[in-house]
């Protein structure tokens, strides 16, 4: 079996092989391939940057792998941020023996992703590193973005709707399953999925959306509750509202973990004026990444910054940051 | 002049001092002094300070023993005398006996009385068809009725209460005024006439029409649910009698285990479905009216589904005239208190037809507003000794005096079973019971009732709460210096000042989680020290708690921890003989187990008692707090000691650590071959009262004391609380326990604020 050797990491021959016959072929890059760094052409002044590391194991996962995962991050990234997304690079860090034929696999995936999002790969960069010193491969982006939506954080109100794309937690169900920790098979499949057109959807349909998170590492909770401090909110979700697969809720309940505090890769939380909410949800649900969108909570006051959800039982707790909860690494 | 203070000088030829602490400031106290004085031809003054009463008496020798004996015996009925200090002193020749005013002015002497069931005298009116009051509901005097409830704020005067609203008519004015009247100053004094009403209303807010005594009775006989508003609180009601109402009741209050608390018409009533002690008989008859622990009777009649799995019931009597009225008619009601489970209590008009919709079908109200809601009391006597479940109506919020300087202290408690301490001098005002702090509205309450009572007791200028990282209480208390002080060394620091204990000695604290220095859940602690320091010298050794606190939900997971750590890989297939039906997840918790994924590490009586439970088959899932090892405990409340231990071992590191693993080998094989579940409990518990003496023993040494106070919850198990104590007097050691708080989490405050005052010391 063809392998990933140090030599392919010297900066030699076997490294110029590689970019040309794995890299290049896949990416299509158009930016002159000659040069230290890539010229690339701005239609605007105002640009999204955005870096990203990508060290989730196992790298093939029911529902996408590493390679998926890390454009798919990375255009959330952009698109939450009201970006277009126009550009990225990706660093590969490989292993010492590890199977050409993963990372042609890979590097496909990354290629199908970009181009369905309309990204396109404009520098990279190739190290092997000796066997043992990382796990397989890990990828660093970044990614760059035309922004086409200034931020309106400024009008968060009380009464402004929450609502998250879809069901919470499968991300971190899935990949717990793919890795064996949790010592039983699941249906579940991460939700990796790229959302900028879903997301660009919205933003031209309805004029309500305030902001938008990507609830990726500790989970919905977690983005939320740096939503509230950041800005000075206070919103309460309702636990009954929450979008929670049954495999999901499942598992969660034998692990002891919460749902909202499970990551994410294909969600988005927005959060939108009162008027349009529903009209938010009916766009969101247009899309397959959308379909189990519901809203799930209100501003209800701008003195402080709490995030609270109210139980079925009618009782209030107080949620936090993720505290204490070791997960593996996921993303 | 000179002629008569020498004769007055003359007669006096003794004099005393005395000094009175506990409950004798707004119970009648110094009035009852003037009359037993006068009776007694004694000269001298009384006086109410910060402490307590000052009282100086002087005349013949044998006088004064007369008024020292009848002193207990003729005290009002609401006094509670906690100590009496007599020292000699040379006669200064008063010409009379007088009050003096009180020592120090101000807002700091005073004292916010608390509830009291109804009176002998107010009873015999209720029911005297000549009286005025005949059969009113809010019949009251100086000597009962509603106080902490219904003050807003002191000094405690009518304009201060819920009852301003009530204009006093002529001849409750009369008597108010009079100070011959049993009613003089009594400030909610009432009368048909002028004072509160009762009202029936469909739970959607409809009065009814007819009498509502008669008509609630009514509604209850035929199996309906009925909010009462008491005192401190509504209550959910219905026929105790009536299995159909009962598990209604439960269904509709989603509390499918959890013991329901009776109210029977009398003490009679109690006898024929319960046993009852004449400690305990006391403890029902008091004007505290709390709900007293009792053993069932065989033949108890009443409704099984009361308390599952329980041999005791739960009883109080009577306590406010409208209880009377309503038992009169049925004689066995169940008396819960209506707050859905994890919010405050339930007290005012306008949430109570809210939350009650689903719950209740009637709601028998009056307009006398609660403005402080409390909980009903709760306690048990084991040994002839009083054991605080829950301290609240009737007890607090009452001083509890200490020896320490405590002033502007205040103590945040623990986050289950909360109460909070505020010092004022040498006084610790505990707060009644709140509850869970788990949720925002149970903050936001104990916020309230802690702005209340720092109100007239004392503004904190300290504080302290517990080192848990995650606790929300550090910001309850505000902007103050702040200490911080672990779980079971406030247990422990608790039971020494319940004692008067302060030089270094042992703590044996057996209890459910608390938050440990190393990081761990601990619970079966073996401390050494005092308030100021302290040493952990042993603990029982950890299990995973597999799904943290899903584990204190399910103690079947603990239970399977302990087996897999008793029997390795082996201890997977044992879990799935003990646990069938937990087929499919058991191989996961081991997973979760051997990977440390969300396993926290736990050394407490509790979980140990709840993987017994569960292992034989007593509880698998806690439907309340501690329900599978308070079921465990049942099986063993009124057996003897006659089992024999299981094995145990000691271990020592550089701490010592109780390991129950050999008991784990030991108990599986009486499981395997069908030894009764009783029989196991048994010889479980005993193992417990070993392993728990015997590290004591290994732990000590010459250098140490042999005083032991025992606190945490666990001592709430009359096994443990009994046993280990015998098991350790037997090996030379003088042993302690809880007498005015809680030996659970509800003494926490206590513990804290004295650890305080002493870091503040040195
Ligand atoms: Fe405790
Ligand atoms: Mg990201
Ligand atoms: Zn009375
Ligand atoms: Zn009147």
């Amino acid at each position: 079996m063809k392998r990933i050797s140090l030599a392919h990491g010297d900066g030699g021959e076997l490294t110029h092989t590689l970019i040309q016959e794995l890299f290049l072929s896949a990416f299509q890059t158009t930016a002159s391939p000659m040069l230290d760094a890539a010229i690339v052409s701005m239609p605007a002044n105002e640009i999204a940057v955005t870096t990203d590391s990508f060290v989730v194991q196992p790298l093939f996962f029911p529902g996408g792998d590493i390679g998926k995962l890390a454009v798919a991050g990375t255009v959330n990234d952009l698109a939450v941020s009201g970006a277009v997304p126009l550009y990225m690079t990706c660093g590969f860090i490989i292993e010492e023996g590890f199977p050409y034929a993963d990372l042609q696999r890979i590097v496909n995936s990354i290629a199908a992703e970009a181009a369905k999002n309309g990204i396109s790969i404009v520098a990279g960069d190739t190290k092997v590193v000796e066997r043992g010193s990382c796990d397989g491969v890990f990828i660093n982006t970044t990614g760059i973005g035309v922004v086409r939506h200034k931020s309106k954080a400024a009008y968060l109100q009380e009464g402004d709707a929450v609502i998250v794309s879809g069901s919470i937690g499968d991300h971190g169900i899935a990949i717990l399953a793919a890795r064996n920790e949790l010592g039983f098979t699941t249906e579940v499949e991460s939700d990796c999925a790229s959302l900028s057109a879903m997301i660009e959807d919205v933003q031209h349909g309805t004029g309500g959306v305030r902001i938008m998170r990507d609830p990726t590492r500790g989970g919905l909770a977690t983005s939320l509750v740096e939503i509230c401090e950041d800005f000075g909110i206070t919103i309460i979700l309702e636990e009954e509202d929450l979008p929670v697969h049954p495999a999901v809720a499942g598992a969660c309940d034998l692990l002891g973990f919460d749902p909202m505090y499970v990551a994410n890769e294909g969600k988005v939380i927005l959060i939108v004026s009162a008027a349009e909410a529903e009209q938010t949800l009916s766009l969101l649900r247009q899309h397959p990444e959308g379909a189990e969108a519901a809203i799930i909570g209100r501003i209800t006051d701008t003195q402080s910054g709490e995030l609270r959800v109210r139980t079925v039982f009618g009782a209030t707790r107080k949620l936090r940051r993720l505290h204490g909860m070791q997960l593996p690494r996921i993303c | 002049m000179v002629p008569m203070d020498r004769a007055s000088v003359q007669t006096a030829d003794t004099a005393r001092l005395i000094t009175i602490r506990g409950r004798v400031q707004g119970v009648g106290f110094r009035p009852f002094l003037f009359a037993l004085a006068r009776d007694c031809s004694l000269s001298g003054t009384v006086q109410n300070n910060m402490d307590g009463i000052r009282l100086i008496v002087e005349g013949k020798e044998e006088d004064v023993q007369t008024f020292l004996a009848q002193l207990p015996l003729r005290a009002p009925r609401l006094s509670r005398m906690d100590e009496i200090q007599v020292q000699s002193m040379a006669p200064a020749g008063y010409a009379g006996f007088s009050i003096l005013p009180s020592e120090a002015e101000g807002t700091s002497t005073l004292v916010l009385p608390a509830d009291a069931a109804i009176c002998a005298d107010c009873l015999r009116e209720l029911y005297d068809p000549r009286d005025p009051r005949y059969r009113y509901p809010f019949i009251n005097c100086t000597q009962c009725g509603p106080r902490y409830t219904m003050i807003e704020s002191l000094p405690y005067d009518r304009p201060a209460t819920s009852m301003k609203s009530f204009a006093m008519c002529p001849a409750c004015r009369e008597e108010y005024e009079n100070p011959l009247s049993r009613r003089h100053h009594a400030q909610p004094i009432a009368c048909p006439a002028c004072g509160p009403q009762l009202s029936l209303f469909s739970v959607e807010g409809e009065l009814t029409e007819g009498e509502p005594i008669a008509e609630t009775a009514a509604l209850l006989r035929s199996g309906r649910i009925v909010a009462i508003k008491g005192i401190g609180g509504y209550h959910l009601a219905c026929d105790a009698e009536d299995d159909g109402a009962v598990q209604q009741l439960r269904l509709r209050k989603q509390r499918p285990q959890k013991p329901l608390a009776i109210m029977a018409k009398s003490l009679g009533h109690i006898r024929r479905i319960c046993h009852v002690t004449p400690e305990e008989e006391q403890l029902l008859l008091s004007p505290e009216a709390p709900i007293v622990l009792l053993q069932k009777r065989e033949e108890c009649r009443l409704s099984p589904d009361l308390a599952p799995g329980m041999m005791t019931l739960g009883v109080m009597l009577p306590y406010t005239p409208l209880h009377h009225l309503l038992l009169d008619e049925l004689p066995y009601l169940v008396m819960t208190s209506a707050n859905p489970s994890g919010l405050p209590m339930l007290y005012r008009e306008e949430e109570a037809f809210g939350y009650l919709k689903g719950i209740a079908d009637y709601v028998l109200s009056h307009n006398r507003d609660i403005l402080q809601p409390i909980d009903d009391s709760v306690v048990q006597m084991i040994n002839g000794e009083t054991d605080f479940i829950r301290r609240a109506r009737g007890y607090a919020p009452d001083p509890i005096s200490t020896k320490r300087d405590v002033h502007g202290i205040h103590a945040a408690g623990s986050r289950q079973k909360n109460t909070f301490a505020i010092g004022r001098g040498k006084q610790v005002f505990l707060s009644p019971h709140i509850g869970d702090l788990s949720h925002l509205e149970m903050l936001a309450h104990w916020q309230k009732e802690h702005h209340h009572l720092s109100h007239w007791g004392q503004a904190a200028e300290r504080g302290v709460i517990d080192m848990h990282p995650g606790f929300d209480m550090n910001r309850l208390l505000g902007d103050i210096p702040l200490a911080h002080v672990q779980h079971h060394h406030a247990h422990m620091v608790s039971c020494m000042e319940d004692t008067g204990l302060t030089a270094p000695c042992f703590g044996l604290i057996l209890d459910g989680t608390g938050y440990g220095s190393d990081g761990n859940l601990w619970g079966f602690e073996l401390l050494y020290g005092s308030a100021g320091s302290w040493k952990r010298l042993g603990h029982l050794g950890y299990v995973p708690l597999p799904g943290g606190e899903q584990s204190i939900r399910e103690p079947w997971r603990t239970a399977v921890s302990y087996l897999v750590q008793t029997f390795g890989v082996h201890g997977v297939g044992l879990a799935m003989e003990v646990f069938p039906e937990r087929k499919k997840e058991i191989p996961i918790l081991y997973h979760l187990i051997e990977r440390k994924m969300n396993t926290p590490l736990a050394g407490t009586c509790g979980r140990l008692f709840d993987a017994v439970s569960a292992i034989l088959g007593i509880c698998h899932r806690s439907t309340y707090e501690g329900e599978a090892a308070i079921k465990l405990s049942e099986l063993v409340r009124f057996s003897g000691r006659s089992a024999a231990a299981y094995c145990h071992s000691l271990e020592q590191t550089d701490i010592w650590e109780l390991n129950m693993l050999p008991m784990l080998e030991e108990l599986m094989q009486d499981l395997r071959h069908g030894v009764p579940a009783v029989v196991m409990a048994e010889r479980f518990h005993e193992t417990v009262v070993q392993g728990a003496a015997a590290l004591v023993d290994a732990a000590r040494l010459p250098s140490h004391s042999r005083r032991v106070v025992l606190s945490g919850g666990s001592f709430h198990n009359p096994y443990l609380r009994t046993y280990i104590r015998q098991e350790l007097e037997k090996r030379g050691y003088e042993v302690y326990t809880h007498k005015r708080v809680p030996c659970n989490d509800g003494g926490i405050s206590l513990g804290q604020l004295i650890a305080a005052a002493q870091k503040g010391e040195s």
